[in-house]
This record gives C-alpha cells, sequence and structure tokens, in this order.
C-alpha cells in the first residue's frame, strides 16, 4: 500500500474519532462519561501529532493530560456529589442555537483561514533531522535549554504557584472532626499533663474524703 | 546561551523569584505570634525590587536570552508603579487580613508572585514569554480572589474569573498560532515580537494574520475588561476580598496596558491601521458601557468596577491613537488610574473592619461628620476618577482626548467628552452622600486606628492633588519612554 | 497527501466545538473547563501542524509550555470548584447569582 495513503487513511481515522469524541464530551448526559470522551479526544489528538513526528509532545499528552490532569479531572466529578438533572437545564434550549453558531463560525474560519494556500504545504522531510539532531526529542530539548531557558523558568514557577495555590485553597483543618497531631503529641510537655501532688499520708481506719479525679 | 550579563539585566526579577520563595519557607517555619512580620518584610522585599529596578536602569533598551526579555524605559517605568502600587496594597491591606484571619504566608507569596508575573509580562519580547507573563499574573490572581474561601461571595467570584480568564488566554492562544503560521508563510516563523512586526510586508498569507491579529485583540480587551468583554470585572470586584480588588484595579491594569502595547505595537505595529479601528469601537462601547451602568449601583466596588471598565475606555482612546504620543498618554493613564483605583479602595479598607464591610455607598453616609478628613481623601480620589481640575485625573484624561485628536479621531474624542460628562453624576453622588447625607443612626462608621494605613494613604490621595499640579516630570518621564 | 490544510481545519473544528460547548453548557462547570482544555487542544494542533509543516521548532516549545500551564491551571480551577462545591453545595452556575448589578 502506498505509504501517503496509509498516512491519509489514518489522518481521517483519527482526525474523525477525535471530533467525534470532541462533539460527546459537549453533548454526553453524565460528568463522567464525558470526562472518558474527553480522555479519547486527547488520546486521537496524540496518535494525530505521532503521525506529524512530533513523538515527544504526543507521549506528553497522553502522560500529562490523561495520566494526570483527567485523572484529576475524574477525581473531582466522582468526589462531587452533583445533581446532572439540574445541570441539563436549558441544555435542550440551547443546544440546536449552539450547533448553528459553531457551524457558522466555522464555515467563517476556514473561508478566513485560506485553506487553499495551505494545500499546497505538504511535509517535508522530518526537520528535527534536517536541523542535524538524531530525533524530535533532541530536537526539542536543544532548543528548551537554549533559546528558551527563560520561558522554561517562568514555567516553573507558574507550577510553583499552582501547587501554593491548590494547598492554600483545599487544604483546611477542620474544626468538626477529631483527627491527631502528630507533632503536637511528640512536643507535649509532662508536667502540663500530669500533676503529681504530695499527700500526707493516712490511716486507713480514719475515714476521709474521696479524692478528686486528677485531670 | 545567558551570560551573566542576561542575569544582571533580569536581576530584580531574580531577586523578587528568591524573595518569594524564602518567604514561602519562612511562612512554614514561624511560629503563628510571628506571622505579622511577614507583612513587614514583604513590604520591604517589594521596595528593595523597586530600588534594584530604577538604580539598575539602562540607559538604553537591552534585551536579554536571545530578546525573551526587553528591558526598556516603559518595561522600567510600569514596574515601578506596579510594584509602587502593591507595596500601597500590603500597607492598606493590613488591619483588613487581621480583622479576617488572613495574614499567611500563601497571600504575601501569591502576591509578590503576580507582581512577578507583571513584571514578566511588560518586560515581553517574545509570544511564549507575553503568555507566561500573563498566566503567573492570572493563576495567582484568580486564587487570591478565592483565598477568603469561609465566604459566601469570594469562590463565587473566582470561578468566574477564572472561566473568563481561560476562555480569553485560548482566544489569545489560538491568535497567537495563526500569526505564528501567518509569519511562517514566505518566510521563517517566529514567534519573536520584534520579528514578527515586519510579517505583513513579506507574508503571502495576510488574512490569516489579520485573523489572528482579530483573537489577540479580542484577548487582550478581555484581560484589560474593556467592554463587551467586561463580563467579570462587577463581580470579581465585588465577591474577591477588598485588598486583592484594589491590587486588579491598580496593578493589573498597569500589565494589561503593558501587555497590550507589546502585543500591538511591538508585535503587530505594521498593522496598526487594522487595531486601530477595532481598539476604538472596543473604547467607545467600554465607555458607553461603564459610564451608564455605573449610574445605577449601590455597590460602592460595582460602581467602581463599571467605573473601571470606562476608564479603560480612555485608556484604549489612547492606545488606538497608534503611535508615540497615543502610547505615552495611554501609559500616563494607566499610571493615573492605578494610583486612583488605590487611593479609592484604600478608603474603603479604612473603614472595614471586623464584621463590617464598607463596601456599599449608603454606608458612607455623613462620613464627614464622623471623620473630615477620611471624606476628604475620598472626595479627592472621586474628583480624580471623575476628571475634575485640577486633579491628577484631569490631566490624564486631555491628554489621551488630545492624543485621539491628533489622531484625526475627533469623533473618538467628542465620545470620550460626553461620557467624561455623563460619568461625573455618579462620583458626585458619592461626594454627596459624604458630606449633605446625614450618618445612620447607629451606624458604625469608624476609621481603622492602623498608623501606618492612615499615613500612607492621606499621602497617596493628596498625591492625586499634587500630581494634578506637577504633572510635568511624570508626564515628561513616560514620553520619552517613547522616543518622544 | 496530508497537507498543512488538514491539521488546520481539524484544529478550527475543534475549536468551534470549544466555543459551542461554553454556549450550550453554561451551566455545568466541569463541562465548561472541559471546553477550555478542547479550545487549548485546538491551539496546541495549530502549533504542532504549523512547526512540523514550516520546520521551525518554536512552535512545538510552545506546545510544550501551554501543556505546563494548563496542567497548573487545571489544579487551581478544580480547587476553586470544591471550594465553591463546599460553600454552595451546588456547581450549577444558575444558582451562582448573588451579586447582581
Amino acid at each position: 500500500m502506498n505509504p501517503q495513503l496509509l498516512q491519509l487513511i489514518c489522518f481521517y481515522a483519527f482526525g474523525f474519532v477525535t471530533a467525534a469524541a470532541a462533539l460527546s464530551v459537549i453533548t454526553l448526559k453524565n460528568s463522567v462519561h464525558a470526562v472518558l470522551a474527553l480522555v479519547l479526544t486527547f488520546f486521537s489528538a496524540a496518535c494525530l501529532w505521532l503521525l506529524l513526528e512530533a513523538e515527544f509532545l504526543a507521549l506528553a499528552l497522553i502522560v500529562v493530560y490523561v495520566g494526570a490532569v483527567m485523572v484529576l479531572f475524574l477525581f473531582v466529578v466522582m468526589m462531587l456529589d452533583i445533581d446532572q438533572e439540574k445541570l441539563r437545564e436549558g441544555f435542550v434550549k440551547f443546544l440546536p442555537v449552539g450547533l448553528i453558531v459553531a457551524a457558522v463560525m466555522l464555515v467563517e474560519m476556514l473561508g478566513l483561514i485560506g485553506v487553499r494556500a495551505m494545500q499546497a504545504k505538504v511535509m517535508g522531510a522530518d526537520p528535527a533531522l534536517a536541523a542535524g539532531m538524531s530525533n524530535n526529542t533532541e530536537w526539542l530539548g536543544h532548543a528548551l535549554y537554549t533559546k528558551f531557558l527563560l520561558p522554561f523558568e517562568i514555567a516553573a514557577l507558574i507550577l510553583t504557584v499552582g501547587i501554593v495555590a491548590a494547598v492554600a485553597l483545599t487544604l483546611r483543618e477542620r474544626r468538626d472532626a477529631r483527627y491527631e497531631s502528630a507533632s503536637q503529641q511528640v512536643k507535649v510537655n509532662p508536667r502540663d499533663r500530669v500533676r503529681i501532688v504530695k499527700m500526707a499520708a493516712v490511716r486507713p481506719d480514719e475515714p476521709t474524703a474521696p479524692q478528686e479525679p486528677q485531670p | 546561551m545567558p551570560t551573566l550579563n542576561d542575569i544582571l539585566i533580569l536581576l530584580p526579577e531574580f531577586y523578587l523569584v528568591g524573595a518569594a520563595c524564602v518567604l514561602l519557607l519562612a511562612d512554614a517555619f514561624m511560629r503563628p505570634a510571628q506571622r505579622p512580620w511577614l507583612h513587614w518584610i514583604s513590604i520591604a522585599v517589594l521596595l528593595v525590587a523597586i530600588y534594584l529596578v530604577i538604580a539598575g536602569q539602562p540607559p538604553q533598551a537591552v534585551t536579554a536570552f536571545g530578546g525573551m526579555f526587553v528591558r526598556d524605559d516603559v518595561a522600567e517605568i510600569l514596574k515601578v508603579f506596579a510594584l509602587g502600587t502593591t507595596a500601597m496594597v500590603f500597607v492598606y491591606a493590613r488591619p483588613y487580613l487581621i480583622d479576617r484571619k488572613l495574614v499567611s504566608g500563601e497571600f504575601y507569596t501569591l502576591m509578590i508572585f503576580a507582581v512577578l508575573g507583571i513584571m514578566l509580562l511588560v518586560s515581553a519580547g517574545n509570544l511564549v514569554t507575553v503568555y507566561l507573563g500573563l498566566e503567573l499574573l492570572s493563576l495567582s490572581s484568580y486564587a487570591l480572589v478565592a483565598l477568603n474561601r469561609d465566604a459566601k461571595l469570594p469562590p463565587e467570584a473566582a470561578i468566574k474569573y477564572f472561566v473568563l480568564g481561560a476562555l480569553a488566554s485560548g482566544m489569545l492562544l489560538y491568535g497567537m498560532s495563526m500569526v505564528y503560521g501567518a509569519s511562517g508563510m514566505g518566510g521563517t516563523p517566529t514567534l519573536d515580537l520584534a520579528q514578527l512586526h515586519n510579517v505583513m510586508s513579506y507574508t503571502t498569507a495576510p488574512t490569516l494574520l489579520l485573523f489572528g491579529l482579530v483573537f489577540m485583540v479580542v484577548g487582550v480587551g478581555f484581560k484589560l475588561g474593556a467592554a463587551p468583554f467586561h463580563m467579570w470585572i462587577p463581580d470579581v470586584y465585588q465577591g474577591a476580598p477588598t485588598p486583592v480588588t484594589t491590587f486588579i484595579a491598580s496593578g493589573s491594569k498597569l500589565a494589561a496596558f503593558g501587555m497590550a502595547y507589546r502585543l500591538l505595537d511591538a508585535g503587530m505595529g505594521d498593522l496598526s491601521q487594522h487595531w486601530q479601528l477595532m481598539l476604538a469601537v472596543l473604547a467607545v462601547v467600554s465607555l458607553a458601557i461603564g459610564n451608564l451602568v455605573a449610574i445605577v449601583q449601590t455597590n460602592l466596588k460595582r460602581m467602581l468596577a463599571y467605573s473601571t471598565i470606562s476608564h479603560m475606555g480612555y485608556l484604549l482612546l489612547g492606545l488606538s491613537a497608534a503611535g508615540p504620543e497615543g502610547y505615552a498618554a495611554a501609559m500616563f493613564y494607566a499610571i493615573c488610574y492605578a494610583l486612583m483605583g488605590v487611593a479609592a479602595f484604600g478608603v474603603m479598607l479604612a473603614l472595614t473592619r471586623a464584621g463590617f464591610e464598607c463596601e456599599e455607598i449608603a454606608d458612607l453616609k455623613g462620613l464627614n461628620q464622623k471623620s473630615p478628613w477620611m471624606a476628604f481623601l475620598m472626595l479627592l480620589a472621586m474628583f480624580s476618577l471623575a476628571g475634575v481640575p485640577p486633579l491628577f485625573g484631569f490631566w490624564a484624561k486631555v491628554l489621551v482626548l488630545e492624543a485621539a485628536i491628533h489622531a484625526n479621531m475627533l469623533w473618538l474624542a467628542i465620545v470620550g467628552i460626553v461620557f467624561a460628562i455623563i460619568g461625573l453624576y455618579y462620583y458626585l453622588y458619592v461626594v454627596k452622600v459624604m458630606y449633605f447625607d446625614e450618618p445612620v443612626a447607629g451606624s458604625e462608621l469608624r476609621v481603622q486606628p492602623d498608623k501606618p494605613l492612615r499615613m500612607v494613604l492621606s499621602l497617596n490621595a493628596l498625591s492625586l492633588l499634587v500630581l494634578g499640579l506637577y504633572w510635568g516630570p511624570l508626564l515628561g518621564w513616560c514620553r520619552r519612554a517613547f522616543g518622544l | 497527501m496530508i497537507s498543512l490544510a488538514h491539521y488546520i481545519v481539524l484544529g478550527a473544528v475543534l475549536f468551534c466545538i470549544a466555543v459551542a460547548g461554553m454556549f450550550i453548557n453554561r451551566k455545568n462547570v466541569i463541562v465548561l473547563l472541559m471546553s477550555i482544555e478542547l479550545m487549548l487542544l485546538a491551539v496546541n494542533m495549530n502549533f504542532v501542524a504549523f512547526s512540523r509543516f514550516l520546520g521551525d521548532v518554536a512552535g512545538q516549545v510552545f506546545v510544550f509550555f501551554i501543556l505546563t500551564v494548563a496542567a497548573a491551571e487545571a489544579a487551581i480551577g478544580l480547587a476553586i470548584l470544591v471550594l465553591l462545591f463546599r460553600t454552595r453545595s451546588t456547581i450549577n452556575i444558575a444558582d451562582i447569582d448573588s451579586m447582581k448589578g
């Protein structure tokens, strides 16, 4: 089989799955199903990127997006007890209008983008090889650590902000639940807890008032 | 490869990163009783950063990290004022944070990261740095809005801010991808703003470039809060804790101006005739919606939010003049607005106490009898926002209108004047409530006893008067930055 | 033969689906967040395609950063969502109308 034809068939197959899965993300009734549809969208998009010989990003998309971000989504959707029916109110009303708007927008965008000129651009040799690198990852890594070093550092800061913000927003000490604090238990001073009281010895035959229990 | 020189150019930014990390660690190891120290340390951190920015000012524009970062006078001025207004926000925020038990390292660290985002954004020399600086600022802001998490409104405001902000980023990115593609049609594709400047002259896909430009203008409009992309502004202003609102009204606006300038002039300067008209339309819509809707507001924070939208209209008026004079006027306006916004919200913070949020206009009834000095400071802020001569706000308005007229957009200037007169109404209404209404019986209106707050706030509001009388040096500084 | 147009059209399709998703699901915050992810995917598709067909590495580097930022963004967005659910017991935007004017 002609490899170019095979590529084209693969593109249409994965492209169709990507678009169909994306459509179901926004139309599915159940939020969990929608998240799973989004996983499929990302997965087939990653396959499309493999066709483009962007191997590193294709794998990063699966590892970072499907592996981390979508699992986080799934986790939150399942953790929150959401009334699915109420959220669907107005859905049927907006659906036709929304689809028509999207279709019109798509036609207009395609007109403006200038599809005809782009059809002339076909895939040349792998640019990574042309740049003298052995593969896509090396090509990307080389650019990342030389020309794009400053953005790389800023991206690290953004991840720091992500951690600080997520912890600051969701970590809370529940006042209605009992829990043990190990550090407080270790830090405790015996003198705060036990009081040793010296008292005179008493004879057993003399009845005395009952001792108050020590706290 | 980066050299020592590159690092020296970015010294203020690197310093702030280090300081933010130290603050974060200090917060983790501090005993609760020592927390209040964080406040003074953070202010000191910002003041040192201002010193580093001014002391390291290069004689002419320099770039670092292969054009990723540009350090020129425009960036220097915006950074000084962004750092300065944020330090003021810290001073004003102290009593509010203590009363609401929000004094935490996260507040200060996130604020410093947000300022860092502003500094990187206004110095960006590449689409990648624009995007990352913007996201550093936005992500910190989303979290700051939601920081008072036990209250009802902040999470709502934060989710609205987040969804619309992320949508704006998506639009901006889509535009950037188109611009990137257009720059590669008939030439080498590039993300560098300086190289994008003359894409129009060689590209074989000019419509693609314009298409990308439209999306980028939409993204910039969102971030500025210009109508019709203003939906988030009123809710965020009202729902966010007041210190965060103050920051969004001051530092973020300077950043939005810087971003618009970098993207539109440095990057898309060749297309100015195209974006000029788009910005003019945004300006007119913002002026109309901002000023008309502000009239019916009863909540002071919401009213100031709509007033922000109208002020962004004036700022866009200057930008749409698309020339050094217009940019200088717009930057002057952005600085002026930042100082006025900090002063107006500062008075609200000074009147807010534990269990009492001063945020309805009616809360100010009879302020003059309770505290004539606070009423006077608020009067200065309101008159300046309204553009009453001889205050600072008046000259800022005059300059942008003048720039619009010189750019042959007389109609735009006339619209601006008409709405300035309409806008007078709601600012004067606040003044009327303060001076001519009787205090509500049993009203708990009292001024915070915090000394630093009172002192800095007084200086801040009086500066509106002083700069209104001696605006020459600041304007000269702005004009020199654009080579005038 | 695959051309640049194929990928850019697919990007445009994804972008329009994302916009439609925000329009028809304006009440469900989770679907709104997922629509934003779809929009970023459309952007990434454009950048990767331009990068490959025009032979320039910058586009793919940009995608790398967009993925990084989107991960941090999702974390913060979901944190705010959890916070919202705690205070209101709903994520329905229609119920979130304490602020008007």
